[in-house]
């Protein structure tokens, strides 16, 4: 019984310390820093939105190769 | 007629007066109409679905100056460049109101050509904007955001913005932290409560007791860092300061649960370590977050300083940036255009509107010689003046220095539980020493004194101390929202409630700050008055305007006449001819100066008064005045009563500032004050002793704001007003202020129970504690319940709301 609970622990506490690892990852980075924004941003994931963000990466892609070329 | 909602704002208006395209397309405005097309055009009508319930206001009609964005000036001093060769610029975006805005800003800038990035803050309305310069001029991308009814303008994002940023990021990592912590510790703490009664093996309490040792070191440590470091730095200068209490008084607790885990008998307490933390470490975020949102209103400010200025040289114009200016240059400013630095006038006859340094709305007149101020607006004709300080040492640049130095170096009020807990702490930790060795001397037994020692401690362990001001200040603060005053700060409470002094601005705060006709010496005839009306249709000066504003408030109907020549005279009135059939009339409408120059005799006035004249016979004169608020001499009476002391300072002259303060019973009044003798006075009343309450509501206000213990802002007032004040009145009611004493004052009585509480508590359990009586898991009981009498007592400041009545 006491191992089952020990175990139980050990997980709780490697899955509690990873997600703490995640979290202070983003937030040093600006995930945080505006959390309204965070929080409305669940009601734009329309298929459209989606489609954007992927258009937009690929964008960004594209010209930063472009600004690497003429340098 | 009915009600409809605008297809692009949503705003409701009456159906009458809305543009209809198509049975389902109504629109407010031009500009709502032009936007809604753009849209559809660009395939960003999703925008309406997103804004779901949300309005926003109409589009914003922006100047058009958007090729001042590619101006070499503009570049240096607001566009970096990134490590990959691109262009940054920060933005503050207008006119945001709800997510959608922010998606189709971001949205329609991502469409563009040579945008890489952009991202905007829905919080502040901040944007950073990354784009290829050789692709898209930042103009371009300027005028796009305008397109769709936004406004943007630069801002400087300097170390002091990096710093503010990384701060707010810093606290949300260690409150994260914490709250996580917090939360893994209070659901192993169910089982662990549960044991107590059911029973429970050592080993399970003991894997329970390391699992909270771990996330209680990972909040303590971590999230808690930041009182360690308070702690340090105030004992470096030789001050105990609440860093040192909380962290203090957590570590010991850290310490003796520790005990606890190694073998000793007893009760661990590494939840109340991770409670303790994470309380405060909230506390100390909030402040963060108001130190931040302050910056951000100072960034909204500086945008306004121009970017160049036009200096004469050797006869030719010269755009120069505002450094190289020197004294002695001759500038020019064209109407609307700022002052950039402070100088003398060469020219007679320009007028200025000093509103942003004086508050008072009157444009002022300018002779040869008087001095100009930088920051300041021509709203006359095009005028030249000399140079006297360069931009350093400008009004404006100084105002600007001053706030920011206010901003960051303004003295944190002490508590009366910082005081307290000083002394407090300092007693415990002796106390606590001299039980130790009195015990083992005593009794030889270490153990037996370790536990004794840490029972006292516990016992004292300054939690209801620590309790004691913010329970009651968030149960003073909530009441105080519900009333419409927002308290910035828990700690402004007690400030406010020792406050024995307020200054008040005149206009805005004890005036509406609007002109309205007060008389009118005689009335008009139908053709005399339809002249006037056409007189004063031909200005746009505020005087003009509100007698405009009377006349069609009283008749009905005016008849519309066209009238010739008409002439305005800077800072005077104007002058117009009217032709009929028969007669030819020559008008006046102006000041006292105006009227006398065409050998009109007018009496003298201690108010602001028009005259009007036709072919130099004086028909009619209108007194005016800016009205007092309703609710002032409610005010003044309450401070009366309440034997608080008050000063009113204005702007404004001599006569006008006695004739209000006569009217309203203000025994003291300072006339004529600019914004730094205003935070001169603010300083003279606070090193005579007194605590200053300053109640002001325009950036000509926010100098002294900065000074006063206590800075109250109206809730209409300017941007930089609210960031700088400590309390906001938000309905505008100057009964607001009187709640704001009455809510303060109740809730400092009760944070003075509460310590008292806290006090009598610990002084009737520390010498038991002493003399060995307790133990520490009674110890620890003891200081919970001491934690809630206080909170218990809290709950009683807002029994009832027909208390404020009472307290008035």
């Amino acid at each position: 019984m006491n191992e089952v609970l020990q175990l139980e622990l050990i997980v709780g506490v490697v899955v509690t310390f990873t997600l703490i690892t995640i979290f202070v990852a983003s937030a040093k980075k600006g995930n945080f820093d505006d959390q309204k924004k965070m929080m409305d941003g669940m009601l734009f994931d329309s298929p459209d939105d989606l489609r954007a963000a992927a258009e937009k990466e690929a964008k960004q892609k594209e010209m930063r190769a472009k600004k690497e070329s003429t340098k | 007629m009915s009600n409809v909602k605008c297809t692009h704002c949503q705003l409701e208006f009456d159906e009458s007066v809305m543009i209809k395209e198509a049975p389902s397309l109504h629109f407010c405005c031009n500009g709502c109409q032009g936007v809604y097309h753009l849209l559809k055009e660009d395939g960003l009508d999703d925008f309406y679905d997103k804004m779901r319930n949300d309005t926003i206001a109409p589009p914003i009609e922006s100047g058009n100056d958007s090729s001042n964005f590619d101006l070499e000036s503009f570049k240096q001093r607001y566009i970096k460049s990134t490590n990959e060769g691109f262009s940054r610029v920060d933005l503050v975006i207008e006119g945001i109101h709800c997510s959608a805005c922010i998606w189709l800003n971001e949205k329609i800038l991502h469409q563009m050509e040579g945008v890489l990035e952009v991202s905007i803050n829905f919080s502040n309305n901040k944007a950073k904007l990354i784009w290829d310069e050789e692709t898209v001029k930042l103009s371009s991308l300027i005028e796009k955001i305008r397109s769709v009814g936004y406004n943007a303008y630069p801002y400087d994002f300097n170390e002091a913005s990096q710093q503010s940023v990384d701060a707010k990021r810093d606290y949300i990592t260690r409150v994260g932290v914490a709250i996580f912590g917090v939360m893994n510790i209070m659901m192993i703490d169910v089982a662990k409560y549960a044991g107590y009664f059911s029973g429970m093996d050592t080993e399970v309490l003991h894997m329970i007791h390391m699992v909270e040792f771990l996330f209680s070191s990972m909040v303590l440590f971590y999230s808690g860092w930041v009182f360690f470091k308070g702690a340090y730095y105030g004992l470096k200068n030789k001050i105990i300061n609440m860093d040192l209490l909380v962290a203090g008084g957590a570590t010991i607790t850290y310490i003796y649960s520790l005990t606890i885990l190694f073998g000793a008998d007893g009760k661990s307490y590494f939840d109340s370590v991770a409670m303790i933390i994470l309380f405060v470490l909230v506390g100390k975020y909030l402040e963060v977050l108001g130190k931040k949102s302050a910056m951000d209103s100072m960034d909204k400010m500086k945008s306004q300083i121009p970017l160049e200025a036009t200096i004469i040289e050797n006869g030719a114009k010269k755009a120069v940036m505002l450094d190289q200016v020197r004294v002695g240059d001759i500038l020019e400013v064209r109407n609307g255009e700022k002052a950039s630095v402070d100088g003398k006038s060469i020219v007679d006859l320009a007028t200025f509107d000093e509103s942003s340094l004086s508050g008072e709305s009157l444009p002022v007149e300018k002779r040869q010689g008087d001095s100009i101020f930088s920051g300041t607006i021509n709203t006359g004709m095009v005028m030249r003046y000399e140079a006297t300080k360069n931009y350093a040492n400008s009004t404006l640049s100084t105002m600007m220095n001053l706030l920011e130095d206010s901003l960051s170096s303004k003295p944190k009020i002490e508590e009366t539980t910082n005081e307290l807990s000083k002394h407090f702490s300092l007693t415990i930790i002796i106390l606590a020493i001299l039980s130790f060795i009195g015990w083992y001397f005593y009794s030889g037994d270490f153990e037996q004194s370790l536990i004794i020692t840490i029972s006292v401690i516990v016992i004292a362990c300054p939690c209801a101390l620590a309790l004691a001001t913010p329970i009651a200040s968030l149960v003073g603060i909530s009441w105080a929202t519900e009333k419409g005053l927002l308290f910035k700060e828990a700690k402004f409470i007690e400030t406010f409630a020792k406050a024995d002094t307020v200054v008040v601005d005149k206009t805005g705060t004890m005036t509406t700050g609007n002109l309205s006709v007060k008389q009118q010496s005689k009335t008009l005839s139908e053709e005399n008055l339809a002249l006037l009306h056409a007189l004063l249709s031909g200005s746009t000066h505020p005087v003009s305007q509100s007698i405009k504003h009377y006349l069609e408030e009283k008749h009905e109907e005016i008849n519309a006449l066209n009238l010739e020549n008409i002439e305005q005279v800077s800072a005077q009135g104007m002058v117009a001819n009217y032709a009929s059939k028969n007669e030819r009339k020559k008008l006046l409408g102006g000041n006292a100066k105006l009227m006398q120059m065409h050998n009109i005799e007018v009496e003298k006035s201690e108010h602001t008064v028009y005259h009007f004249s036709i072919d130099g016979v004086l028909i009619s004169s209108f007194e005016l005045e800016d009205a007092i608020k309703e609710d002032a001499k409610e005010l003044i009476d309450y401070f009366k009563h309440a034997k608080i002391e008050l000063f009113m300072a204005t702007g404004d002259n001599h006569e006008v500032a006695s004739r209000l303060a006569k009217e309203l019973g203000i025994v003291q009044f300072m006339a004529e004050m600019s914004p730094l003798d205003k935070a001169d006075k603010i300083k003279a009343l606070k090193e005579q002793g007194r605590t200053v309450v300053m109640v002001g509501d325009g950036i000509n206000d926010t100098l002294a704001l900065s000074h006063a213990d206590i800075a109250i802002a109206m809730g209409s007032g300017a941007d930089v007003a609210l960031a700088m004040s400590d309390v906001v009145v938000q309905n505008n009611s100057l009964l607001g202020i009187r709640d704001a004493f009455v809510i303060s004052r109740r809730t400092y009585k009760f944070i003075k129970q509460n310590l008292l509480i806290s006090l009598f508590y610990n002084l009737l359990t520390i010498p038991l504690a002493i003399a060995g009586y307790v133990m520490p898991l009674v110890a620890a009981l003891s200081m919970s319940l001491s934690s809630l009498l206080v909170v218990g007592n809290s709950m009683r400041i807002k029994q009832k709301d027909s208390k404020l009545k009472e307290e008035k």
